[in-house]
């Protein structure tokens, strides 16, 4: 039997190590704007985590009162169209580059996971707002919820859903978000298609 | 060739300063929500309150309470996860998952608020008594006649008022209910917790108002649901929550949307469709259909171009970067 610790510690060896998070050089074809979506994406989620943080320890509803949280509060909105928006450009590009060639399934896979619990984690933030827009939602998006027998994810409890949107959901993106952002840098990102007429002459 | 081998085989390295590129991304993004935030401030539209309702609907809102009393109403006839009820079950999975935030419309909505309000107004009291001491035959005989002339209800001097009727004591019940909630007491009697002082949870002050208030205030705002309202704001001007757009759509197929269990198949579908994106590699046919697409050219323009006098790579040993 393999002795895991060894096996461990080659996967963390590589995982964790300076060449893998740091590199000094990129493929030639992954420059451009099209190759900081991602990035751009991961940026949105860590002010989303700031402003989210910020709000948190104030107090849900401090936004409603205050000034500076309701700033605060601006910032995790916008924070969070950017972030969905990146995203979906960032889809895009690995889409129309067929991102899941040369053994990069499983990159595409934990990205398309993120964006599925993404939602979820963004939908929990507007039912704790508090205004008309939380409260529609939550009683309209229930009977969707009790029908597919997860009524026990009760919308129209504001501290089941506060613990939802800052605790569960976002550490779960985060670190799906982690492993998926491992594999990119493991596994780098995936080269362009041969040239059709390579293909013939091979 | 496999789909997974179906990449280049050369390319070149090129120096890159990658902390410089995240710290980038991040300035980025700040200055743009810095931005975003100064110019826009945040989308509030304000909540729809028992007492804003109560004192501009007064009719409506004997009627709602009536409805949550004598069992018609959507949450007082739903079903689990709420009660026994059938008006709302959409799958066996709903009912199989059983009561488990229970809500008896009529006593938590209505009856409970009259009787904490009934220590303040001992007339409150005696109105009620008369009311439980009455058989549910009477009370519902009562309650259908004034259902009935709560379609002709005016308000007059702080009270509704209806044709004459056998009402028994519904109208000043009523009436005491509609006080109530227009001194803003209501929503305390509703999010009670008698065991602890926090207040996590508001379901029955959103339960109450879910129906007909909450459709009212949802619709000038083309919030509703067959009218893409998922994905609309609730301020005009503002994003929504546009990446919902496929489950939107799919709530508009007519198959969906008259469908007794429209909100179960509504998601259900929208799932199928990120199980395809989420599948995307292993779908053979879907998961060539970005090279025939032809945008990865338009991407990788200047490294084909570059590479375009190159001859290909022809075995497995030449498969590493040609730095």
């Amino acid at each position: 039997m393999a002795n895991w610790t060894s096996a461990s510690k080659r996967m963390l060896g590589r995982t964790l190590s300076a060449e893998t998070w740091l590199p000094t050089e990129m493929p030639e074809y992954a420059q451009g704007f099209m190759y900081m979506l991602g990035s751009l994406t991961a940026s949105s989620f860590v002010v989303l985590v700031i402003t989210g943080v910020l709000m948190a320890m104030n107090g849900p509803d401090t936004w409603s009162y205050n000034g500076t949280m309701r700033f605060v509060a601006a910032t995790h909105f916008w924070a969070v169209q950017a972030f969905f928006f990146f995203m979906m450009l960032h889809l895009w590009r690995v889409f129309f580059t067929g991102a899941w060639r040369g053994g990069r399934g499983l990159t595409w896979l934990l990205g398309a996971v993120a964006m599925l619990i993404a939602i979820p984690t963004a939908f929990t933030g507007f039912l704790i707002n508090g205004d008309l827009y939380s409260q529609w939602n939550a009683v309209q998006a229930k009977d969707g919820l009790n029908a597919l027998g997860l009524s026990w994810v009760n919308l129209t409890n504001a501290g089941q859903m506060f613990g939802m949107h800052v605790v569960v959901l976002p550490l779960t993106l985060g670190g799906i978000v982690l492993i998926h952002i491992v594999q990119v840098r493991l596994k780098s990102v995936v080269p362009p298609y041969p040239e059709l007429k390579d293909r013939k002459e091979r | 060739m496999r789909v997974r081998d179906d990449v280049v085989q050369q390319y070149h390295l090129v120096p890159e300063d990658f902390v410089k590129h995240l710290f980038s991304t991040l300035v980025l993004v700040i200055v743009v929500v810095l931005l975003a935030s100064l110019m826009f401030g945040v989308p509030e539209a304000a909540p729809l309150t028992i007492k804003g309702y109560a004192s501009k609907n007064p009719v409506a809102f004997e009627q709602m309470a009536l409805r949550a009393l004598d069992g018609q109403g959507a949450i007082a006839s739903y079903g689990p996860p709420y009660n026994g009820g059938s008006g709302s079950v959409q799958t066996r999975l709903q009912s199989a998952i059983g009561i488990i935030h229970p809500v008896n419309a009529a006593t938590d909505f209505i009856l409970k608020p009259l009787a904490m309000a009934s220590q303040i107004n001992p007339a409150i009291g005696r109105t009620l008594r008369q009311f439980r001491a009455a058989t549910p035959a009477q009370q519902g005989a009562w309650e259908s006649a004034y259902a009935a002339a709560l379609n002709h209800g005016t308000y007059q001097h702080g009270a509704v008022v209806t044709p004459a009727g056998h009402f028994g004591p519904l109208p000043a019940l009523m009436n005491d209910v509609l006080l109530l909630g227009k001194s803003g007491l209501m929503s305390g009697a509703l999010m009670r917790n008698g065991s602890i002082v926090t207040r996590f949870d508001n379901q029955n002050y959103l339960l109450f108002l879910q129906g007909s208030p909450m459709h009212q205030a949802a619709k000038p705002l083309a919030l509703t649901g067959e009218r893409w309202g998922i994905i609309h704001p609730a301020v005009p001007g503002y994003p929504g929550a546009w990446w919902m757009t496929i489950p939107t759509w799919v709530y508009q197929w007519s198959f969906v949307a008259n469908n007794a269990a429209a909100d179960a198949l509504a998601l259900s579908i929208g799932f199928l469709f990120w199980l395809a994106l989420a599948l995307t590699p292993w779908i053979p046919g879907w998961n060539r259909l970005p090279r025939y697409l032809g945008v990865h050219r338009l991407i990788w323009k200047d490294f084909y171009r570059s590479h375009s006098g190159e001859p290909p790579a022809s075995d497995e040993k030449d498969r590493k970067h040609a730095s």
